[in-house]
C-alpha cells in the first residue's frame, strides 16, 4: 500500500482544520482565545505513544471512540494543574462542585470533538459516528488511548494538535489514533497517482532502522560517559516546513548540528538541555569541573559527544542502504530551541513545503538526562531513499571492521 | 617507542588520545584538519598516524591518499566515529592499515596500533 506526500498533507491539514474548528468551539463557549499551535502526523512505535507527556504530570479530559470510514480513538487533554483556570472560565463558580467540573469539561470536550470529527467525515463524504464522552484522569502517557487495532502492528499513526491559550501558560492536545488498516487504506486511495508515493511499509522500515540508530547513539553515550542510557521515543512526523521549528518551543538547548550529504542530504542535530549537557559533559571528563555551569571544556566535550552520537544514528542508514552518508563536522548550537531549527528550516523550505522529522529522545532513570536527535531531510531525497530501501536488508545496521581490516 | 601523530579537528578528542598513547609513545603532534596532517606527516614522517574522518578543511581520507601514494611504507589508523561499510571501503582503498571507531576503549587503540606497528 502507497501513500504519498499530497495525502498526508491533505490528512494532516483535516486534522489542524479539526483542530481549529474545535478550537472555534470553545471560544464560542468559553470566550478563551486560543490558536493551534502544531499539527502533525507521526509514525511512532505502540510503545511509545505518549511518550512526550513524560511519566509524572497529571491530566485530565475526555475520550471517544469513533466509527465509521476512520476508526479509532481520540482525546482532548490538558494538565491536572490547570483545569481549574479551564473550569473557571467555563463555568464560573464551578470549581467549588467537582461534579460540575467534570460535567463542564465533558461537555466542552463534546462540542470541541464534534467540530474535529466532522471536518473528516465531510470531507469523506460519508458519516463518522462518535461515542458519547468519557471524562479522564490519567498521568503521563497513560492518557492517551493506545491504539485500538486489532493486528497488534507495532508502530501506529498518531495525528496531534497542541492548541495554546492566548496570553497563558496553557495548552490543549488533541490527540487522535486511528486503526491502522482503514488509515491507511484511505490515504492509499486518496493520493495522486501520478505523484511519488512512499510504501507505507518501507516507511515502517525506516522508522525501525531509526530506532536501532537511537539505540547506538545511546550505547555511545553511555560508553563515553558511563552514563547508563536508554533508547526512548523514535519517530518520523511529517508537518509543513513553517510548523517545524514551533514544536522546540523557548526552551534553551546546548548540542550539535551537523549537515549530512548524499541521499539522503538534510540536517541533524543533537540537543541536551542545558542541564542534561552539564551532566553528561562532566561524564566525559576525567577530571571534576570546578563550575556548574557549561563552560568551554564542557562545551567541546559536547561537540565530540554529539559527533559520535550523529554517526551512531546515521551509520545503520548508510549500511543498510550500501552507500555513504556524509556529515560536515559538528557546529555547536547553544539557544532557544526554536532559534536553532528557524534557519535550518528556512533553508530546506527553499526546495519543499512539508518536512518529514525523525526524532529519537533517550534518558536515564536516575540522573537528570535527556537528549534528543532530530533529523530534517530532503523530502525529495528521502523519498527516493525509501524506494531504493530493500526490506530484505533492513536488519544489516551495522558494518563489519574486522573482514576490511 | 613509536612516534605518533594525532590529526583530529577535536580538542576533546586529541587529548583523550593523548591520555590513552604517551605513556608507551611519542605524541609528535596533534593537527586539526587534512590539510595540516598531511604537512606535518611530509615534515617528520612519525611511524604512525592516527587519522579522523570527518574534519573541516580536507577529510581525512583525503589525507590518507596523499600520505599513502607519497609514502607507501607509512602507517595511518583511521579513527572516527563513522560506522559506514562504505566508508570504510574508502578508507581501504585509500591504503588505511588499521581501522578504530569511536567511541573506543584504551585495549581497543592498543590492539589496532600493535597490529599496525608492531614493536
Amino acid at each position: 500500500m502507497k501513500i504519498d506526500v499530497q495525502s498526508l498533507d491533505t490528512f494532516n491539514k483535516l486534522a489542524h482544520e479539526g483542530a481549529e474548528e474545535a478550537t472555534r468551539s470553545m471560544t464560542q463557549m468559553t470566550g478563551i482565545e486560543a490558536t493551534v499551535e502544531v499539527t502533525k502526523i507521526s509514525l511512532v512505535d505502540r510503545e511509545d505513544l505518549g511518550e512526550e507527556f513524560g511519566r509524572e504530570t497529571e491530566f485530565v479530559g475526555v475520550q471517544f471512540g469513533f466509527e465509521g470510514a476512520l476508526t479509532g480513538k481520540t482525546v482532548l487533554i490538558f494538565e491536572r494543574e490547570r483545569s481549574s483556570e479551564i473550569v473557571e472560565a467555563l463555568v464560573p463558580g464551578g470549581n467549588a462542585d467537582e461534579s460540575m467540573a467534570q460535567s463542564s469539561v465533558e461537555e466542552i470536550g463534546n462540542i470541541m470533538m464534534s467540530g474535529f470529527i466532522d471536518g473528516w467525515a465531510e470531507y469523506l463524504g460519508t458519516t463518522i459516528d462518535h461515542s458519547p464522552p468519557t471524562y479522564i484522569e490519567r498521568t503521563g502517557k497513560d492518557i492517551l488511548p493506545g491504539s485500538p487495532d486489532t493486528n497488534e502492528r507495532d508502530q501506529v499513526f498518531v495525528f496531534s494538535s497542541e492548541i495554546q491559550w492566548e496570553g497563558e501558560n496553557v495548552s490543549f492536545y488533541i490527540y487522535m489514533v486511528p486503526e491502522y488498516e482503514p488509515l491507511t487504506k484511505l490515504m492509499s486511495e486518496h493520493r495522486d497517482e501520478e505523484a511519488d508515493a512512499i510504501p507505507v511499509e518501507k516507511l515502517a522500515a525506516f522508522n525501525q532502522m531509526t530506532r536501532e540508530g537511537t539505540q547506538r547513539a545511546a550505547e555511545n553515550v553511555e560508553m563515553m560517559s558511563g552514563i547508563e542510557t536508554e533508547a526512548e521515543v523514535s519517530q518520523i512526523s511529517f508537518a509543513p516546513i513553517e510548523d517545524v521549528p514551533k514544536q522546540f518551543g523557548e526552551e534553551t538547548y546546548v548540542g550539535t548540528a551537523v549537515e549530512f550529504t548524499g541521499i539522503p542530504s538534510g540536517f541533524l542535530l543533537v540537543l541536551f538541555d542545558e542541564q542534561s549537557a552539564i551532566t553528561v559533559a562532566e561524564g566525559l571528563m576525567p577530571m571534576e569541573m570546578e563550575s556548574s555551569e557549561l563552560t568551554d571544556k564542557h562545551k567541546a566535550a559536547i561537540e565530540e559527544l554529539g559527533n559520535i552520537m550523529t554517526s551512531g544514528f546515521v551509520d545503520g542508514w548508510a549500511n543498510v542502504l550500501q552507500r555513504s552518508v556524509e556529515h560536515t563536522p559538528p557546529r555547536l548550537v547553544h539557544d532557544m530551541g526554536q532559534a536553532i531549527l528557524d534557519p535550518l528550516a528556512a533553508q530546506l523550505g527553499q526546495h519543499q513545503r512539508h518536512a518529514f522529522m525523525i526524532d529519537s529522545k533517550m534518558k536515564t532513570e536516575d540522573l537528570e538526562f535527556e537528549s534528543k536527535i532530530h533529523a530534517l531531510p530532503n523530502e525529495q531525497e528521502l523519498r527516493e531513499t525509501l524506494d531504493d530501501l530493500d526490506l530484505d536488508r533492513a536488519d544489516q545496521t551495522e558494518a563489519n571492521v574486522d573482514q576490511l581490516f | 617507542m613509536a612516534e605518533v601523530l594525532i590529526a583530529d579537528d577535536s580538542e576533546f578528542m586529541r587529548n583523550l588520545l593523548r591520555e590513552i598513547l604517551e605513556e608507551d609513545h611519542d605524541i609528535i603532534d596533534e593537527v586539526e584538519n587534512g590539510v595540516e596532517a598531511v604537512e606535518v606527516f611530509k615534515e617528520q614522517q612519525p611511524d604512525l598516524v592516527m587519522m579522523d574522518i570527518v574534519m573541516p578543511i580536507r577529510d581525512g581520507i583525503e589525507a590518507t591518499d596523499e600520505i599513502k601514494n607519497e609514502f607507501p611504507n607509512s602507517n595511518v589508523i583511521m579513527c572516527t566515529s563513522v560506522g559506514q561499510e562504505e566508508k570504510m571501503k574508502e578508507a581501504v582503498k585509500a591504503g588505511a592499515d588499521g581501522y578504530i571507531t569511536k567511541p573506543f576503549q584504551k585495549p581497543s587503540v592498543i590492539e589496532a596500533i600493535k597490529d599496525v606497528v608492531p614493536s
